[in-house]
Formats: C-alpha cells, structure tokens, sequence
C-alpha cells in the first residue's frame, strides 16, 4: 500500500511532553484556597496527569456548595489585599526560588558563624556588615557569597587585591539585587493580573446577579451581556444561566423528573434480578435491546471523568449521573442512551442541582444538532459536516487542502466533539467556557469552535501526516489556553459569501440528492 | 546501521467489539506500554501508532483504529473501515453478552469491508481481561478453535492489557497473515476456500494461533 511519508521521529513524544508542562502550570494557577487543595487531593494516576489538572477545576466549578465555597473565599481574601496566596504555601518549590522571608539575612549570619565556629575563628561583627546597610533588599543569590579576608595562616591580600576583590564583590551583589527585583516584580505583575481577573469574575458576578438575570428576557440579547458573556461566565452564575439560555422546551418539571426516576429504578431492580439469574446466552431481543442502554450507563459512568473521582463507583457523584441518565432513558426510549452523554450530564451536574440538571439535559439533546447525533442519523450528521468544512475551507484553505489531500474528513475529529461538546477534549474549565457561548449563540458556535482549534494548531498541523493528524485532534494537547484559543475562535468568520451558518446548512438540507459517499476517510494519501 | 532496501508497509487495522471490553486499554498497552483503570469511554474514533521493526529489511507501520463500541454508532463507523487490512475483534471473557457480540461484529465487518482481491480481512479474536479470574471460557480452548475456524478467524488469543498478556503475540500473529495474504494475490480467484485456514497451516511459526 501507498504509504503516508515517514512521520518526523518524536512527534507523539511532543505531545507527552507538553502535557506535563501543562499539569504543572494549571497546578499553579489553581486556586490555593480550595478545601481541595494540594494537601487532600488522592495521588492520581502517572497516566493521565491532567486528569488531575481538571480536578481542580471541576471541584471550582462543582455544584452549589463549593460554588459558594468559592465564592465566600473569595471575598474574604480581597480584604487581605496580597498576601494569603503567597505565604500559603511556603515550601514544595524545589528548584523554584524561594520567596523572601523577613529572617533570611539572620540566616545567613547564622550561616557564616557556623563556618567561622567549624574553621576555628571567633565570630566578629563581619566588616562588611556596615557597608551592607545601603542595602535594603539582600539578594538571595549572594547571601552564601562571603567576602572575607585571608585566614591568618595564608599571606595577607594586597590592598587593591582587596579592594579589587570588594568591588567585584559589590558589583556582583548588585548585579543580583537587580535581576531579584526584576523577578519579584514579574512576580507581583503575575499576581497583579490573577488578582485582576478574580476582581473581574467577582464584578462580573455582581452585574450577572443583580442586573441581567432579574431582566433576562430583556437583557440576553444586548450588545452589553452578550460580550460580558463572551468573556466567560463567573462559575457562580454558570449554571442558572446554562438553564436559561437552553431553556425548557419540553416543560419538564421536578415532578415528572421524580417520575421518570423511579421507572428508571424500578427498571434497574428488575434488570439485577434477571441479569444475576440467567446471565447467559438467549434473553429476548427487545427487552435485551432496552437493558442493553442501561448497562452501558452503567460501563460508561465509571468512564466520564475517571480522574476526577465524583462519578466513580463510591463517588459523590456517581448516582447522581447514573439518575440523570436512566431517568433520560425512560423520558426518551427513542433515544435511549448514546454514548457521549455520560460527558455532558457530568458537566452539567456539576454545575446545577439534580432536577435541573436533567431538565438543561433533556432540553439540549432536544435541540436539532444534538438530536441528529444522538439519534445517529447519519445523512444528517453528513450535511453538518458538510457546513463545517464549507467554513473550513472558507477560514483556513491551506490547511483545508492539506486534509482533503489525505481524505482526512470531519467524521475522523468532530464526532468526539460534537457529541461530547467539547467536554472530553477540552481541559474541563475551556470546556465550560465553549459551552457559555455555545448557550449564547446555539450549534454554530460548536463548529466554529471546531474551527479555532485547527486554527490554533494549523501551523502544527500543515507539518503533519494523516495519522498524526488524526492522533493530534482526536487528543488534542492539555497545555492549551482560552485566551489563545478563543482569540482564534474570535479570528473565525461564520460567513460564506455573506451566507451564514444557518443559511449554508439550510441550502445543504435543500439538495438532499447529493449523494453521502463523499465522506469516507482512508488511510493513505 | 543504515538500512538502504529497507521494505516499508503500512497497515491499517481495526479494533473493534462490544463498549467497555478493553480495545482502548489493549492499544495504550500495545503502543505506549502502560495500563490505566481510567481511560475514558471512546467516542467516535482513536488513533495509534506502532511501527514494528519486522526483519532485517522490513518495517510495519500499524495505523490502529480504535472505534467506539456503542452498537448505535455502526452507520456511522462503516466509513472507519475502508481499506484496512486487518482486524482485532475484542471481548470481555467476564461479559458474556460481549462474547455473543463477537459474531455480530464479524458479520458486520465481512459485509463492509473486503480486501482487493475479494477475501475478508484477516481477523483476529481476542478474549480480553483474561487475568479478571472469572473466564467464561475456562477450558474451552478447542471450542474455540472451532469457533474461530468457523468465523473465519485467523486465531485467537487470550489478552489481559492490564498484565500484558499476549498483546504481542497476537499482533505478530495478525500482521504475518495480513503479509501472507499480501504475497499471495494468486489465490484470489477462489473465493470461497476458507483461507485462514490454510494461511494458518502455511504458517507454522505462528504457534499460538490455534492452540490446543
């Protein structure tokens, strides 16, 4: 067979590797002041190290009471101005430097009169004490340089030897103290920025609450709300303003949930009973058909979000999604369960109460994108990808050649995407963030994210060849961040020759004769 | 050293089977040689690579296709299939259920996917998480020889991803017939001779396949 050209040796190797640079930057900027924190999250596997990483956020983003957690914390530590996050957490900086503590020039004294104790000389005042006091700020880095004179055995310096030898001394000490402050400024513009971006959520928050959600008919649709949306949704308005933004359609209410929820019980009761008598060969074809669904529930629960350690088995969370999705199960036979929705009824309960949750549920899978996945219809699925890559082509044609020449179509990358919403291949926080303004602007906005991604990666991906290429999308690097990507998710036009999304794929559905052979992926160029 | 006539193939291979028996773990094992309890479900499709340095003048370049199981998605995972050139098809010897799938996939595969020369795709049978202690195969070993002659399975093997139990083995065992069945283009004038059958006969080194 005609193969692909040799991949560059170390291209996988790549992508390890920035995942474990990733791990340790989302680490530290992980808030410090989570119950969470450091100290009681279990060691997670070696394999999957951001699964860790989205602990982190997950817990930031979880359900009301660390919401509130977080939010209370929060304020709080406004009034402490600076100070908590950095003294917090002394120590576990290896091969960082250590951030200066008042008692550290004493140290270094101490220092000096052991060695002068262990070399046999009695400690004096040093000399150069006096010409230190100009200097407000030691430097770290020279605390361990002592200049001293010759021990009395050896002959006694010159004086420009000496004087030469302060001055080198001086120059370095100062050479030191610059690049110090240099990087404790850098340090404290970091910090200045997290503290900002905080101020900002906490801002953000106020107006969500007090001015848009109390008018949200009436302010959803401003040009105000829909760039403070744009920006990201403070985590504790996240999931009240999912709930809004999809709505409720089907008007299900709490009730009908509880409903739903006690067939589903009263199913998986029976489905034990028979399944533990006779667990072999021939059960009816339809009944198998339905129990089928829900003990793939059951398989794919244990699999969403397997790091985070709320959905397993013994989790906080593990019933509330396996009630979620058997009442779904139930309230909609003819969808059943389809794999990918284990991953966004787990983002959506860790942000809203269980009946809640079940109503954004049932009411986004409801909506015609969502639908045509999950029901599997394949022609549909078909013109979705064909809107895709008319925008494809469209914003990034270089790279729209690039994959035609390998045949490497939509169904190889979107279908995860799509059918997840992101949620298992994004890290967990940029997840909910595509999904804000997905609830902001509808299915659209799923594709063009689809389309900042490859434009994020496009000069990446332009080296590749069809397998890497594959690999790369279908597990997409943890170090990405959402400033950068929605930067390119911004740079993405949703117009083809002044035709919008809508517009493209309604005139896709419209020549329905075109044949659906067009999509098949090979392996070779 | 450098190798000048050195023989390049590429393969792609699928790995299909029933939700949750393990072809995701089996893969990571193959390819990246560890094993984790927390791989998330598949959606869709996963790639991996693994390149084998066959012989002295051969390298195989293995392109895996690890597709979702959910039976759900077979409309959608027919075009997953074109032009591979062989097969792993996985079960869970704790899952019953997952065994009695296996023919179905077969079925299904045989009805989308033919090689050039019109035979089927060289398949092999992997009874996965063997180390789990609750094998329903216990001792059938020579049914399942029948099984897989029967199916038109190359062979079978018993796998654990997690103890790394004959992953390789059965990859040496897939990728030999797939060379075979490459090198012998003549044969493909009849059909209906159950070809992995004989392949296997010809092939003596390939000792697991239908151990006894």
């Amino acid at each position: 067979p005609a193969a692909p050209p040799p991949a560059p040796p170390g291209f996988t190797d790549v992508t390890l590797n920035s995942r474990n640079t990733y791990e340790v930057s989302r680490r530290r900027s992980a808030p410090e002041h989570l119950p969470h924190g450091g100290t009681a999250a279990p060691a997670p596997p070696p394999q999957e190290p951001t699964e860790r990483a989205r602990h982190w956020v997950g817990i930031a983003g979880a359900g009301n009471s660390f919401a509130e957690f977080f939010a209370r914390n929060f304020f709080t530590k406004k009034s402490k101005e600076l100070k908590p996050a950095v003294q917090s957490a002394p120590g576990w900086k290896l091969f960082g430097k250590v951030p200066p503590r008042e008692n550290l020039p004493k140290d270094s004294k101490i220092i000096q009169q052991e060695y002068e104790a262990r070399t046999g000389r009695m400690y004096k005042p040093p000399p150069p004490s006096a010409r230190r006091k100009n200097i407000e700020f030691e430097p770290l880095s020279t605390t361990a340089l002592i200049l001293e004179d010759r021990p009395a055995n050896l002959p006694a310096k010159s004086v420009e030897e000496a004087l030469r030898h302060r001055q080198e001394y001086d120059e370095m000490v100062a050479e030191a103290k610059k690049r110090e402050i240099k990087e404790a400024h850098k340090r404290k513009k970091i910090m200045r920025e997290r503290f900002k971006q905080e101020e900002n959520i906490a801002s953000a928050m106020v107006i969500w609450v007090n001015e848009i959600l109390p008018n949200w008919e009436g302010m959803r649709a401003t040009r105000r709300v829909r760039e403070l949306w744009w920006q990201g949704l403070p985590p504790s308005v996240r999931g009240k303003v999912w709930s809004l933004a999809v709505g409720n359609e089907l008007n299900i209410t709490p009730e009908l949930y509880e409903i739903f929820l006690s067939r589903a019980k009263e199913r998986w009761k029976s489905f034990s009973e028979t399944s533990s008598e006779n667990d072999t060969e021939d059960a009816g074809a339809s009944v198998a058909d339905r129990e089928a669904s829900l003990e793939l529930i059951k398989l794919d629960i244990s699999r969403t979000f397997p790091s985070l350690y709320i959905f397993q088995k013994g989790g906080p969370y593990h019933d509330l999604l396996h009630s979620v999705l058997g009442a779904y199960t139930c309230y909609r036979p003819d969808v059943g369960y389809v794999q990918g929705m284990s991953f966004i009824a787990a983002v959506l309960i860790l942000n809203l109460e269980e009946a809640d949750a079940f109503i954004a549920f049932a009411n986004l899978l409801n909506k015609p994108c969502q639908l045509a996945f999950f029901r599997v219809d394949h022609s549909m699925m078909l013109k979705y990808f064909a809107a895709f890559e008319v925008f494809f082509e469209e914003n990034l044609p270089k790279l729209f050649l690039h994959f035609k020449s390998y045949s490497l179509t939509p169904d190889i990358y979107l279908i995860d995407w799509i059918f997840t919403l992101y949620s298992k291949s994004l890290p967990l926080d940029l997840a909910c963030r595509v999904w804000d303004v997905f609830c902001r602007d509808g299915e659209e906005f799923l594709f063009r994210t689809g389309l900042g991604i490859l434009r994020l990666y496009e000069d990446i991906l332009l080296q590749m060849d069809f397998i890497h290429i594959a690999q790369f999308l279908t597990k997409l690097p943890e170090d990405i961040t959402s400033e950068k990507l929605f930067s390119c998710i911004a740079a993405i036009q949703m117009q083809n020759s002044n035709k919008k999304w809508a517009q493209v794929f309604a005139s896709l559905m419209k020549d329905n004769k075109e044949g659906d052979k067009n999509h098949s992926p090979a392996p070779k160029n | 050293m450098q190798k000048h006539n050195q023989k390049e193939h590429l393969y792609k291979l699928l790995v299909i089977g029933d939700l949750g028996v393990g072809k995701t773990s089996i893969i990571k094992r193959y390819v990246h040689q560890n094993f984790s309890p927390h791989y998330r479900a598949t959606i869709g499709v996963d790639f991996a690579l693994k390149v084998l340095n066959w012989d002295a003048e051969t390298v195989v370049r293995l392109q895996l296709w690890d597709i979702a199981g959910q039976e759900r998605f077979g409309n959608m995972t027919r075009v997953y299939y074109r032009e591979a050139m062989g097969a792993f098809i996985v079960f869970d010897v704790t899952r019953p259920a997952t065994f009695e799938a296996v023919t179905k996939w077969k079925e299904d595969l045989d009805s989308k996917l033919v090689l050039p020369n019109g035979k089927p795709v060289p398949t092999v049978l992997l009874a996965n998480k063997c180390d789990q202690g609750i094998d329903v195969l216990m001792n059938n070993g020579i049914k399942m020889d029948q099984f897989c002659k029967e199916n038109g399975f190359v062979g079978w093997f018993e796998t654990s991803a997690k103890e790394n139990i004959n992953i390789n083995e059965a990859s040496r065992c897939l990728v030999k017939h797939i060379i075979a069945s490459e090198s012998d283009p003549v044969q493909s004038i009849e059909p209906d001779i159950i070809k992995p059958h004989l392949n296997s006969s010809k092939i003596v080194s390939c000792s697991a396949c239908f151990k006894s």
